[in-house]
């Protein structure tokens, strides 16, 4: 059978995202195995680095475990073999795939996945195109400190409301058509860059083109429409991490493009830079064209028929958002990530100039070097997955706590230094370490927001993504508006309040698996079931609305690490049996 | 490889840094002010409001009979268009510095520079397109045989606020380029909203 061509790595590799029911059942031969145990990802945010150096086979210590997962998932393959024989990849019942092939573009599911991520890094090219080309602007259209600084301010801004509102449009109209809407509809804003003479006219411009990160949102979305709940996370870590790269691009791409205007075109550098401003408008409307063209909501192609299955339990929009809100958790992640993504966005559309104005290095030198932060999220934010699932496996969910906490404030360390230093060789080491912690603690971010609740799980995620770009547009208002402060100060004060607001994660306590500082209650109460049951009340539970959160619960026994008895792993089995 | 690697870029750094230090061991401050440096517009208008790319500027240098100076090290003149200080405000990339290898006072070079003589010169400039919109003077380095500064002369004061001018830059648009954006923001709506009409009626006839 073809799906068994996925013999190959790079599939199976991804496997590790297991469905609970799979690994306690396979443990017991685990145990025995000096490698890693697979960590249990029931939701599977988990992120992984492997899958992209996976062709080699030395990479990781997990190919042992991973041919015992494959030998099983032939035997449950045989058992699906009907359902799958439309698509290219196995699927679950909704049709959602289970595995992940990434040089491939088959209908739907891989398509989809290229589509999406694609799309988003188009966007993310567009928002933060100008960055690098803000020596010329500042000429052309006579900006102050302030101007650009609230133009930065700006064009991350539009991004918070748009993400709110992105939720409820893939409700609507589907993913597809959501994400179509947005890239389409502010590429004009993109285009319309070319013809602004006015620090006003750079501000909307720049405002209006934020808008488009709410891709994040349909990224998201349709990632978990294709992709089933277990390999769903690891799928949205590549999406949002290879989708970040595009800030990175930009500061690349635009310096050469300008140059290619000037000199070979031979273009005056104010027409230069408005002709550069072009190219990621028209890679927009492409990605958009792509979608319509290309992509489909679902893998059985109606997005009709998803909201008349009725596949979401009819829960009350007041409830989950009273959950969300009232759930400490939600707010200290929101804070933590705005000091982590934000910050990226924020040294996206600063360092350019910092290169160009503090170390007199030309245009398109100071765009290269600058794009080093945005490029290393190719893997440093699955990377910050990774550690996060495991630190999981051996300390549960302290040590993704303790992860996340150690490497975002190693990054405001080498933020601090960042802004210190003055000889170019040292700033550059620097950054590159600074961006490997910065964009880990990302990425280990979301290694954790799955657990924080399962009712609200998607108004929470929501909240926290946006609090990330509420992060950027603080961090660049405080920092890199004000003349009052020269720009390598700003960067230094940001260290210290990346540290600072690092530090509410050492007040997060889950009952069942304790805190960064204190172990999990002896209680007989602390269990996974009472901590996500408590989001339902007792007439909910009549109703029997809080089954899928109590299959949830059983399914995140491994955040308690190797306290695992074999005892309870398996009761667990017997359950899925 | 490696080992290569860790010996060549600390040699390169101090190299570096050496260099940094050679120049940076100048002082603004320590240049005499021997020259004397006027500017005026084409046919000797006021330099205001002078077009980029189109008008031409006057520069005229002497060295200043009132300062004694042994002029015997002065070997070239480079001539500088600066920025004024209210152009400095609020733009740190243009701040001024004593520490001469850091100063960015003076962003652009007017002409090519020229060879240092007692009477002086005048040199007629075109106004090139990249320059930005500012209130700017012009400022007169003297080099000598080794290409270090030595003395310089300024037509405005000392606190750059004096005897400045402007000069109107090009705005970089075109029609052209409008038309083009106005062209591809209508293409990227109407295609989306044409994909959208129509997949609505396909559907309706397929279900009709």
């Amino acid at each position: 059978m073809a799906k068994r061509s996925s013999n190959n790595l790079d599939t199976a590799v991804l496997r590790e995202s297991r469905s609970p029911d799979v690994k306690f059942m396979k443990s017991p031969e685990a145990a025995g195995d000096q490698g890693m145990e697979l960590p249990d990802q029931a939701s599977g945010y988990a992120h992984r680095t492997s899958y992209s150096v996976a062709s080699s086979e030395n990479t990781v210590s997990i190919p042992n475990l991973q041919f015992k997962q494959f030998e099983q998932e032939q035997s449950e393959l045989e058992d699906d073999s009907e359902s799958e024989a439309p698509f290219s990849l196995p699927v679950d019942s909704e049709n959602k795939a289970k595995k992940i092939k990434f040089f491939s573009a088959a209908k739907p599911h891989m398509r989809a996945f290229h589509l999406s991520w694609f799309s988003f890094f188009a966007c993310f090219m567009s928002s933060f195109a100008a960055a690098p080309l803000l020596p010329v602007i500042r000429d052309n259209i006579d900006l102050t400190k302030q101007d650009i600084g609230n133009a930065g301010t700006a064009s991350v801004a539009g991004s918070v409301l748009s993400r709110l509102i992105m939720g409820a449009l893939c409700d609507i109209v589907g993913p597809r058509y959501a994400c179509a809407f947005l890239v389409m509809l502010t590429a004009p804003a993109v285009f319309s860059m070319a013809s602004v003479s006015t620090a006003a006219g750079f501000l909307v411009s720049r405002f209006c083109i934020g808008f488009s990160l709410a891709t994040f949102v349909t990224c998201q979305y349709w990632m978990s429409s294709m992709f089933s709940a277990e390999i769903v996370g690891t799928v949205n870590g590549c999406t949002a991490g290879w989708a970040n790269l595009g800030g990175g691009a930009a500061l690349f791409i635009m310096p050469l493009i300008y140059h290619l205007f000037q000199h070979p075109l031979a273009c005056d550098s104010f027409v230069a830079w408005r002709l550069a401003m072009f190219v990621p408008g028209m890679v927009q409307v492409a990605s958009g064209l792509m979608v319509l063209y290309l992509g489909q909501d679902l893998p059985d192609g109606n997005f009709r028929e998803l909201k008349e299955k009725g596949k979401q339990v009819k829960d009350s929009w007041s409830k989950v958002i009273f959950y969300a809100i009232t759930n400490s958790k939600t707010w200290v992640f929101a804070l933590a990530y705005g000091y982590s993504f934000g910050i990226e966005l924020t040294i996206d559309n600063i360092i350019s100039q910092y290169f160009y104005d503090r170390f007199s290095l030309p245009l398109h030198t100071s765009g290269v070097v600058a794009s080093v932060f945005g490029l290393m999220n190719i893997i440093s934010r699955p990377f910050g997955g990774f550690l996060s699932d495991w630190s999981a496996q051996r300390l549960g969910m302290r040590g993704r706590l303790w992860t996340l906490w150690i490497s975002q404030t190693i990054g405001g360390l080498f933020c601090f230094l960042l802004g210190r230093l003055d000889q170019l060789g040292p700033v550059i080491v620097v950054m590159v370490f600074f961006s490997i912690f910065a964009e880990a603690a990302a990425g280990a971010t979301f290694g954790i927001i799955p657990f924080i609740s399962r009712r609200s799980l998607g108004v929470i995620s929501g909240t926290i993504g946006a609090g990330g770009t509420f992060g950027a547009i603080l961090t660049q208002l405080i920092f890199f508006t004000s003349p009052a402060y020269s720009t390598e100060t700003g960067i230094s004060l940001m260290g210290i309040m990346i540290v600072c607001c690092t530090v509410p994660i050492m007040g997060i306590y889950f009952p069942q698996w304790g805190g960064m500082l204190w172990p999990p209650s002896k209680s007989r109460n602390a269990t996974e079931e009472k901590y996500y049951l408590s989001e339902w009340s007792k007439e909910e539970q009549e109703k029997g609305m809080h089954l899928a959160s109590l299959k949830f619960a059983e399914n995140t026994r491994g955040e308690r690490g190797r306290r695992i008895t074999p005892s309870t792993t398996n009761a667990c089995a017997v359950t899925y049996a | 490889m490696d080992l290569a690697i860790l010996r060549v870029v600390p040699f390169i750094m101090l190299v570096h840094m050496s260099s940094i230090m050679a120049e940076g061991a100048t002082l603004f401050s320590e240049l005499s002010n021997s020259l004397t440096v006027s500017v005026t517009g084409a046919d000797n208008t006021s330099p205001n409001g002078t077009k980029a790319g189109a008008d031409e500027l006057l520069v005229t240098w002497a060295l200043n009979s009132a300062a004694q100076v042994d002029d015997s090290s002065y070997k070239t003149v480079e001539l500088k268009l600066c920025f004024g200080a209210p152009s400095q405000v609020d733009r740190a990339w243009r701040k001024t510095n004593d520490i001469l290898s850091k100063d960015k006072t003076c962003g652009f070079k007017i002409a090519s520079p020229q060879p240092y003589n007692r009477a002086g010169n005048t040199t007629k400039w075109l106004v090139g397109k990249e320059i930005p919109f500012a209130h700017y003077f012009v400022r007169a380095y003297v080099l000598d045989s080794a290409g270090e500064k030595v003395a310089y002369g300024q037509s405005s004061n000392a606190q750059r606020t004096s005897n400045l001018f402007t000069i109107e830059p090009i705005s970089g648009r075109h029609a052209s380029i409008d038309i083009a954006a106005a062209v591809f923001s209508a293409f990227s709506v109407i295609s989306l909203f044409g994909f959208f009409f129509y997949e609505k009626m396909s559907k309706r006839t397929s279900k009709a």
